[in-house]
């Protein structure tokens, strides 16, 4: 594998921003998990090594220390539903239940289609606004049970 | 409450208010005019935000001027400057940050470009959160209307002094909110922190004099540069001036960020602002600043959100974020999900924090669900006094040891009951699952 | 310099080196894991807490590693702050680690095991189910790994980066659930493995060739030095109740292998445990070589000798200076010539230790004047001359057996060496120790001296080359001359 060419050079614009290169690699690792097929394979973290003259286990101690990376193939939605402390004031539970029910994924897995991932988080910053979600990229707040299912269930076909 | 005067989230008000063309309408970048033109020296301009007594926002509450005057003189020290904006925020219950990124970026903007003039950086990095995509985009384009109308790149507004300002994405890690955890991720490493001494001032991002300040700190900035540090130094309380960005979530009617001065009490926040304890009922318990602080009880609302005043309740301000507990919910429950959250967040370096987060966490989870042993509240307190103060590299083995050591003191007698009657007997939703792997 | 105070007495102390060096320095131990000499502090394990006083500020427990000296610091180790904080690190530590001990490799060396008993706590409290990791991972041919006995000090993550400088191990994930992993199932590469078994403060990373070989502490150990190469790396010896040689661990000496060495050297075992050894004297009879007495083999060397001068002597590199100057002497009393054979470069150089150079004692013996021949320049001198004597460990190896295979008839050939003679030119030989069993001085690349020193008994039937020597110089009593 390597990284396509569009990808390369605009890692090559944006190690520009710094006086060291590898200062890229974890917006680099971001792009990579959005364009090409949602995880972070063995074999991305190869090509990464090799674009920032780094070790491949070095990528990889970086890439598994954050939570956003997936080191896994995930479902073609993400859905993150955050569990903390003012989330679950506000219902956080019922929240995760109603989406697992909808998507038939379990907490951190996949749905047996392949349409869902759930996966519950901590604090997303939408305290005031709490129960939340972030499907695909987008925080969706002030959650009820209601506004899940029209959020989730067009997506299952 | 008696009417105050507001600026923080004034222009969040106005149509289109993330627009370079509303914030100039408003008044936005004759602060920065007025300290390249007139101009003011970097020196005046630190000197400013001391008198201000303006005190950091993130958490810490560190004197802003005095942090700025850390920076080493650049005649003795010639190495390349950095600041670093930490929009890492990730503590438990607190959105305000976000609420100024998404809709006034350009105000964060222009308090960069004004710090990174004082303390002579030539570049900032402003370090977001990887979940606020929203906040990503809206201060990129805010950088990029800047750049094309000559307020950011090479000679500011026609003048020598020259400054970047760039957008940094963090991958879901609060230990990144730490600020030499923040300065080692955004070199392209895991978000470890690092032993201080040497303190970011001295050794910083890749090794250079650094300051790293919260968003809503430099967003104060402009405001100070514009109307004089004796103004801002008017407004508050002792030890605690100017307005702040309150977040209040939880069991309260209208949950939100609220701009406050310093000087009123929670009780009025909960009652006046956020439309009083929800559904009617009492309040148990309450943070007032994130989960990093001593609980307080619902009795101690009375208590001025101040910095000095929380310490008389055995408490902080942190993040001015309070959550409010009603008196249907289980201690248990909540600690349950604190400490859940440090046992996520610890990097792991240090043997306390590594083992302690998980350990609080185990016993937490044991005592909710029904399955208490005698000596666990005698453990917990002990483990949190293993766990603090200062016995590790950052204070995330602190932020899990407080609130413990908080909810065995103001609730040993309900935790008592779990694990004498191996059950919560305050019933709450719950669904099994362990952790991500 | 500054001058310190530790534990009540003054200590002159380097400001550029963390405190706890100047505490180890100065005879007082401090307990450390993540800390080690040769790699970059990281002050993460905090057990190396300590008391420390400045000024009028009162005393703070802060990490020794991460501390560094100044003028009037005032040190306590052993403070009941100081032993608190640590007693209660260690209870930490212990939470998750794995009751192993019993069938452990580190057992009786084992940091943890021996700070715990210093200042550890007798019971542990928790009543949680310990983490479940990988137990017997290969990380390849030389380490396996237990992930549930780490305790994340990252000493062999950093050594990789630091030491041969290509990182291999990382630490992934986070909080509790971290552990060190290589990328994938790679297998760890390159000569230099072995050190992060000695680097683990406990059994997380072991040795498959030490795995369950021995309890440490039936071993014997001894100081001296790697005849592998002519770095000559200084080691320790261990050796199981005067039996095998089990392990060799590098000592420190920084003007010459640090704290490491290659795992050519460490797994060096072939020839000290080789199990055929020319363990008696041999004389050729018509039936070939017999074993005979010593002092038989020797008077047969001693006839040699004088009736056939213009002798020609080979020594091994793997003599020993002294054994070099005797043999000289002997030589030159005899009117022979003596030589060191030389081994060409073995293709191991790296930047690191290993010079490539397979002549242990090759400067030392250089310095005493004696000249250097290749095995192809020795097998024509050889075929020239009436007498050859082959002295030193693997020193027909060297040489070269099929060489002496070809050696005409006309040429007696005198072997002394470790292993049993084939060449039929030999008419005879005597046994000699291995250089774990005898005492004497190489020179290294850089002229640094390294003692060998004996850690077990020769064989029976074996004795040392100077007492041989000494044996040939005189005819023993009741001879007749």
């Amino acid at each position: 594998m390597a990284l396509p060419q569009k990808l390369v050079q605009e890692f090559d614009r944006l190690v520009q921003r710094y006086p060291d290169k590898k200062a890229g690699l974890i917006p680099a690792l971001h792009r990579c998990q959005e364009e090409l097929g949602g995880w972070i394979s063995p074999a991305i973290m190869e090509d990464l090594a090799a674009y920032f003259g780094l070790e491949p286990v070095e990528v990889y101690g970086v890439a598994s220390f954050y939570p956003m990376f997936r080191l896994r193939p995930v479902g073609q939605h993400f859905v993150s539903v955050c569990h903390n402390i003012s989330c679950e004031l506000r219902g956080a539970t019922e929240i995760l239940e109603h989406v697992c029910k909808i998507t038939g994924a379990k907490p951190y897995g996949t749905s047996p289609d392949g349409r869902f991932t759930v996966w519950p988080v901590e604090c997303q910053g939408a305290c005031a606004n709490a129960p939340m979600i972030d499907l695909d990229g987008v925080f969706h707040e002030d959650l009820t049970t209601a506004k899940v299912d029209a959020l989730l269930g067009g997506l299952k076909r | 409450m008696k009417p105050f005067p507001t600026w923080l989230l004034d222009r969040t008000k106005l149509a289109d208010s993330h627009t370079l063309a509303t914030y100039k309408k408003a008044g936005g970048y004759q602060a920065l005019e007025k300290v390249l033109k007139q101009p003011l020296a970097p020196a005046d301009v630190i000197q400013e935000l001391k008198v201000s007594e303006l005190r950091g926002r993130g958490g810490a509450g560190f004197p802003t001027g005095m942090k700025w005057s850390f920076m080493p003189d650049p005649a003795k020290d010639p190495r390349p400057r950095y600041l670093a904006i930490n929009a890492d925020e990730s503590e438990p219950g607190t959105c305000k940050d976000r609420v100024l990124m998404e809709r006034d970026p350009h105000g964060l903007i222009e308090g960069a470009l004004i710090a990174c003039y004082a303390i002579r950086a030539q570049a900032a990095y402003i370090y977001v959160r990887g979940e606020y995509r929203l906040s990503y985009q809206r201060c990129q384009a805010a950088l990029d209307e800047a750049r094309a109308a000559g307020l950011l790149g090479k000679n500011i507004l026609g003048t020598d002094f020259s400054c970047e300002v760039h957008m940094h994405k963090g991958a879901g890690a609060y230990i990144c909110g730490e600020e030499t955890g923040l300065m080692e991720s955004l070199e392209g490493k895991r978000g470890h922190p690092r032993p201080k001494p040497p303190f970011p001032a001295m050794f910083g991002l890749w090794g250079q004099p650094t300051t790293v300040n919260n968003v809503e700190t430099i967003f104060n900035v402009p405001f100070i540069v514009a109307r004089g540090g004796a103004w801002h130094a008017g407004i508050g309380t002792k030890g605690s001036k100017g307005n702040f960005l309150c977040g209040i979530s939880g069991h309260v009617n209208k949950p939100g960020v609220y701009e406050l001065p310093f000087g009123v009490t929670a009780r009025a926040i909960v009652d006046e602002v956020a439309g009083g304890v929800w559904k009617g009922r009492q309040c148990k318990a309450w943070f007032p600043g994130g989960s990093s602080c001593s609980l307080v009880r619902g009795e101690d609302l009375d208590v001025v959100l101040d910095h000095d005043s929380l310490k008389t309740k055995g408490s902080s301000l942190g993040t001015a974020a309070m959550v409010i507990i009603d008196d249907h919910t289980s201690i248990a429950r909540v600690m349950e999900i604190i400490a859940r959250f440090y046992d996520h967040e610890s990097c792991g370096q240090c043997s306390q924090c590594r083992e302690g987060t998980q350990w609080l966490a185990q016993i937490f989870h044991r005592i909710a669900t029904g399955h208490g042993q005698p000596d666990d509240l005698a453990t917990l307190e002990s483990l949190a006094q293993g766990m603090a103060p200062g016995k590790t590299i950052c204070a995330l083995s602190d932020a899990a040891a407080i609130p413990t050591l908080s909810a065995v003191r103001l609730f040993r007698d309900e935790l008592a009951a779990c694990i004498r009657e191996q059950r919560d007997p305050i019933p709450y939703p719950r669904v099994e699952y362990a952790g991500a792997h | 310099m500054v001058k310190i105070t530790v534990n009540g007495r003054q200590v002159e102390a380097d400001p550029k080196q963390p405190l706890i060096a100047a505490c180890h320095g100065s005879g007082v131990e401090v307990p450390n894991y993540c800390y080690h000499p040769g790699l970059t502090p990281v002050g993460s394990c905090r057990i190396c807490q300590v008391e420390v006083q400045q000024g009028t500020a009162p005393g703070r427990v802060m990490v020794a590693c991460r501390t560094y000296p100044a003028e009037g610091m005032v040190v306590n180790t052993e403070s009941a702050k100081a032993h608190d904080t640590r007693r209660e690190c260690l209870e930490f530590l212990l939470k998750n680690h794995p009751l192993d001990c019993p069938i452990c490799d580190k057992a009786g060396e084992c940091d943890l095991q021996d700070y715990t008993y210093d200042e550890g706590q007798a019971a542990g409290r928790t009543h949680e189910p310990r983490r479940e990791l990988e137990k017997r991972h290969s990380l390849g041919d030389v380490i396996v790994l237990d992930q549930e006995r780490c305790i994340l000090c990252s000493r062999c993550v950093r050594f990789f980066e630091e030491v041969p400088k290509k990182a291999q191990l990382t630490i992934a994930d986070l909080g509790s659930r971290s552990v060190v992993a290589t990328f994938g199932d790679r297998p760890l590469t390159g000569n230099y493995q072995g050190n992060i078994a000695d680097l683990c403060p406990v059994g997380a990373l072991t040795l498959k060739k030490f795995r369950f070989q021995a309890r440490v502490w039936n071993l014997v150990k001894q100081a001296s030095t790697c005849p592998e190469c002519s770095r000559g790396c200084s080691i320790q010896v261990e050796v199981l109740r005067g039996g095998e040689v089990k392990r060799f661990r590098p000592r420190e000496n920084r003007a010459v292998n640090g704290w490491w060495m290659c795992d050519t050297g460490r797994f060096a075992f072939a020839h000290v445990n080789a199990p055929n050894r020319l363990a008696h004297a041999l004389v050729r009879g018509d039936a070939g070589l017999v074993p005979v007495p010593i002092e038989e083999g020797q008077a047969a060397l001693r006839a040699l000798l004088a009736e056939r001068r213009g002798a020609l002597f080979v020594l091994s590199p793997f003599c020993t200076v002294e054994e070099g100057r005797a043999l000289q002497a002997l030589a030159q009393r005899h009117g022979a010539t003596a030589v060191f054979v030389s081994p060409g470069p073995n293709g191991l150089k790296d930047d690191l230790l290993h010079t490539g150079d397979p002549a242990p004692n090759r400067r030392g013996l250089s310095e005493l004047g004696l000249a250097a021949a290749t095995s192809a320049e020795l097998a024509t001198r050889m075929g020239a001359a009436p007498l050859v004597v082959l002295a030193g460990e693997r020193v027909a190896e060297l040489v070269g057996r099929e060489r002496l295979a070809a050696l005409p008839t006309g040429v007696a050939l005198a072997v002394l060496d470790c292993e049993v003679p084939t060449a039929r030119a030999c008419v005879v030989a005597l046994g000699v120790p291995t250089w774990v069993e005898r005492s004497g001085t190489y020179v290294n690349v850089d002229g640094q001296r390294g003692p060998l020193s004996a850690v077990k008994p020769a064989p029976a039937g074996v004795r040392a080359l100077l007492r041989h020597v000494a044996d040939l110089e005189q005819a023993p009593l009741g001879a007749r001359s």
